[in-house]
C-alpha cells in the first residue's frame, strides 16, 4: 500500500488543490442526487395524481352498451395475476341532477364501498358526513355539493337514463382530488345501479383494476386480451389513453439525463486536468522513486489512488450536499415532497468514484511511462 | 571463483534516429565488491551516460551490463527496477529528497519500495542517520535541512537497503568545501565499515585522487584505468 500512502501524502501537501477537486466532484454528485431524486419524485407525483386514484386497466364488453358477465374463470384469472392489486366490478351510468329549473349532468358509479375504496379511496377522502353506500345513499364530490348547496342528509333528485326519477339522500361529500371528478362523479350502491341498468347478478358495465407498477398496465392488458376467459370483452389501460402525459414524462427524463451527463463530463474534465497538472508537479518525485526501484505500474497507481481518495471523499460529500438540497427544497417548496431515491444515490456515488478513476487514467499512464533519467539529468 | 560485482562489456550509447550522436563507445571494465573508485572526465565526455547505463537507468545501444554475473538486458524494466532497489544506491548532484516526507521516511523509502518490514527498516534507518551524524533530525521535514544535511540524508537513503554498490554522480557538486570533505569522509567510513562499494563520477581531479581507482572517460571512450595507491586511508 506504498502507492496509497504516497498518494495521500501528495494530496495533503497541496490541500487547496485537493480540496478544489473534491469540491468539484461534490458539486457534480450533489446535482446528480438532487436532480435525479427531484425528477423521479416529480414523475411519481404526477403519475400518482393522474392515475393513483382511478382505474389503470378496465375491462368492458366488446359491443358498446352490453354488460360484462363476470364469470368465476375471469375472477380466477385476475386473482392469479400478481401484478393486479385490486379488481372492482362497477356499474356506471349517466344521470341528471335536477334542482328546480337547473339540470346538472352526473357520472354515477355503482359498487360496494369496500371494493370502490381500493381504487377511489372514497372513505378517506370524505370531507363532510360519513361514507356509507346502502339503501338510497349517494356520495358526491365537494365542488358539485358546493355548487348545488348540498350537505350530508339532504335529498337529491336524479333523472335516470330511461327517464325515471329517483330520490336519493346525500350521505357524504368527498374530495376526489381532481376538479372534473369533484364536479361530476357520484357513487351509489351496486344494487341500485343494477336496477337502473336492468342488470342481473354477475352483470356489470366494467371491471376496473389497479396494478402494482402503473407502467405494467400495458403488459397486464395484453395478458388479459390473450386470455380465453376474457373473450368478448375489450381491455383498455391508462397509458394508451394518456399518450401526451407519457411523452411529457419521457421528455422530462431525457432532458434530466442530458443535464446529468453534461454535469458528469464537466466534472470528469475538471478532475482530469487537475490530476494532469498534479502529475506534472510530481514528476521529480516519481522519477526519483523509480530510480530507487519503484516499478512502473506501482508508480502509475499513485495517481489512481489519488483519484480514488478524491472520488470517494468528493462523492460522499456530494451525496450529503444532494440530500441537504432535497431537505431544503421540501421545506421551502411544500407543493410536493422529494423522496431521496436510495438506489439512485448509490449509483451516483459509484458514478462519482468511477468518473474520478477514469479521469486518472491519462496521468497514471503518463506516470508509469516516465523515464527516471529525464528527471535526474534535468536536476 | 566469485563473479565480478559489475561488468561493463563493450558498452556503447548512441542517441537520435536521424542525426546520430555517439555518447559512449566500447567501454569495458569491471567493478569488484568493496571497491572505492571514481570515473573522471570533462563535462560532456559521457561519464553520466556511463553511470546511467551501469545504474540500469538506461539501456546500452551496444554491449551489455552484467550484475553479479547476470545479464541485465533481458530483465525488462521491472526486473531492472528490482535490481536497482536491491543492489544499487544512488546519490545525485541534487539531493532529490521527497518534500512530502520527513527525513526518516525519505531514508526508509527504498526499504518500503522493497516491501521490507517497516519496523526493522525504521531501526536500520535510524542507525544510518546516526552513522551520518543526523541524529535528532528524523522527524523534520526534508525541506527544513541545510544543503549539506540534505545531501547526507540522500546518502542515507542510498545506503538503507545495504547496496553492494553506491553510484554517486557529482555528489558534492552543490556543496561547499567543508561539506564536500565531510561527504568523502563518510563515503570512506561506510566503505570501510560496511564494505559498500562506491563509484563516484566527478569532473574534479582532486576528488578523484581521493579514490583507490580512477577511470578516465574522454569523448565517450575509456582512456585510462589506474590504481591510486596514494589515496588509501591511513591504517
Amino acid at each position: 500500500m506504498l502507492s496509497l500512502r504516497i498518494a495521500a501524502r501528495f494530496l495533503r501537501r497541496n490541500p487547496v488543490q485537493s480540496g478544489l477537486i473534491a469540491a468539484g466532484i461534490a458539486v457534480g454528485i450533489g446535482v446528480q442526487v438532487f436532480l435525479g431524486s427531484l425528477i423521479t419524485s416529480l414523475q411519481q407525483n404526477l403519475v400518482d395524481e393522474t392515475v393513483g386514484s382511478s382505474p389503470q386497466v378496465t375491462v368492458v364488453a366488446a359491443a358498446e352498451g352490453d354488460p360484462v358477465d363476470l364469470t368465476p374463470t375471469m375472477w380466477d384469472a385476475l386473482s392469479r395475476d400478481d401484478r393486479v392489486t385490486t379488481a372492482v366490478p362497477v356499474r356506471r351510468f349517466s344521470a341528471i341532477y335536477r334542482r328546480k329549473a337547473e339540470s346538472v349532468p352526473l357520472q354515477v358509479v355503482g359498487g360496494d364501498l369496500g371494493a370502490l375504496d381500493t381504487i377511489y379511496d372514497i372513505s378517506k377522502r370524505v370531507v363532510a358526513g360519513r361514507a356509507r353506500l346502502s339503501g338510497d345513499a349517494v356520495i358526491v364530490g365537494k365542488d358539485f355539493a358546493k355548487a348545488n348547496g348540498l350537505a350530508p342528509g339532504d335529498a337529491a333528485t336524479l333523472v335516470l337514463p330511461d327517464g325515471r326519477v329517483a330520490g336519493r339522500t346525500v350521505t357524504a361529500v368527498a374530495d376526489f382530488g381532481a376538479a372534473a371528478a369533484n364536479e361530476t362523479l357520484a357513487f351509489v350502491p351496486a344494487g341500485f345501479a343494477g336496477d337502473v341498468l336492468d342488470l342481473g347478478d354477475g352483470q356489470y358495465t366494467a371491471v376496473e383494476m389497479q396494478v402494482s407498477d402503473v407502467f405494467q398496465s400495458t403488459a397486464v392488458a395484453d395478458a388479459l386480451r390473450a386470455d380465453p376467459a376474457f373473450a368478448g370483452t375489450k381491455v383498455t389501460e391508462w397509458q394508451s389513453q394518456n399518450r401526451d402525459l407519457l411523452t411529457a414524462l419521457q421528455s422530462q427524463s431525457s432532458s434530466s439525463y442530458t443535464i446529468q451527463a453534461f454535469v458528469l463530463i464537466a466534472v470528469a474534465l475538471g478532475i482530469a486536468s487537475t490530476l494532469a497538472i498534479s502529475a506534472v508537479q510530481k514528476t521529480r518525485q516519481i522519477g526519483i522513486l523509480k530510480a530507487m526501484g519503484m516499478h512502473d505500474s506501482r508508480a502509475g497507481r499513485i495517481f489512481l489512488w489519488q483519484a480514488a481518495l478524491l472520488g470517494v471523499t468528493g462523492a460522499a460529500v456530494g451525496v450529503g450536499v444532494g440530500l441537504a438540497l432535497i431537505v431544503l427544497f421540501s421545506r421551502l417548496a411544500s407543493t410536493f415532497t422529494i423522496t431521496p431515491q436510495w438506489s439512485f444515490v448509490a449509483v451516483s456515488f459509484a458514478v462519482g468514484v468511477l468518473v474520478a478513476l477514469l479521469s486518472s487514467l491519462i496521468p497514471s499512464r503518463r506516470t508509469s511511462r516516465l523515464d527516471p533519467i529525464e528527471v535526474i539529468q534535468s536536476g | 571463483m566469485a563473479e565480478h560485482l559489475l561488468v561493463a562489456d563493450g558498452l556503447g550509447k548512441t542517441y537520435g534516429d536521424v542525426v546520430k550522436t555517439t555518447a559512449l563507445s566500447d567501454v569495458t571494465f569491471s567493478v569488484e565488491r568493496g571497491e572505492f573508485a571514481s570515473v573522471i572526465g570533462q563535462s560532456g565526455s559521457g561519464k553520466s551516460t556511463l553511470l546511467n547505463l551501469i545504474g540500469l537507468l538506461d539501456t546500452p545501444t551496444t554491449g551489455q551490463v552484467l550484475v553479479d554475473g547476470r545479464e541485465t538486458a533481458a530483465l525488462g524494466r521491472r526486473g531492472r527496477a528490482r535490481l536497482r532497489n536491491e543492489l544499487l544506491g544512488f546519490v545525485f548532484q541534487f539531493h532529490h529528497l521527497l518534500p512530502e516526507f520527513s527525513v526518516v521516511e525519505n531514508v526508509l523509502m527504498p526499504g518500503l519500495i522493497a516491501g521490507r518490514d517497516a519496523r526493522r527498516s525504521r531501526v536500520r534507518a535510524e542507525e544510518v542517520l546516526a552513522l551520518l551524524g543526523l541524529e535528532g533530525l528524523e522527524d523534520k521535514n526534508a525541506n527544513e535541512l541545510s544543503g549539506g544535511q540534505k545531501q547526507r540524508v540522500a546518502i542515507g537513503r542510498a545506503l538503507l537497503n545495504e547496496p553492494a554498490l553506491v553510484l554517486a554522480d557529482e555528489p558534492t557538486g552543490n556543496l561547499d568545501t567543508a561539506n564536500t570533505a565531510r561527504v568523502y569522509e563518510l563515503f570512506r567510513k561506510v566503505n570501510a565499515e560496511l564494505g559498500t562499494g562506491f563509484l563516484i563520477v566527478t569532473h574534479d581531479r582532486s576528488v578523484a585522487q581521493q579514490t583507490d581507482r580512477i577511470l578516465e572517460i574522454s569523448d565517450g571512450r575509456l582512456v585510462q584505468d589506474v590504481r591510486n595507491t596514494y589515496a588509501a586511508p591511513a591504517p
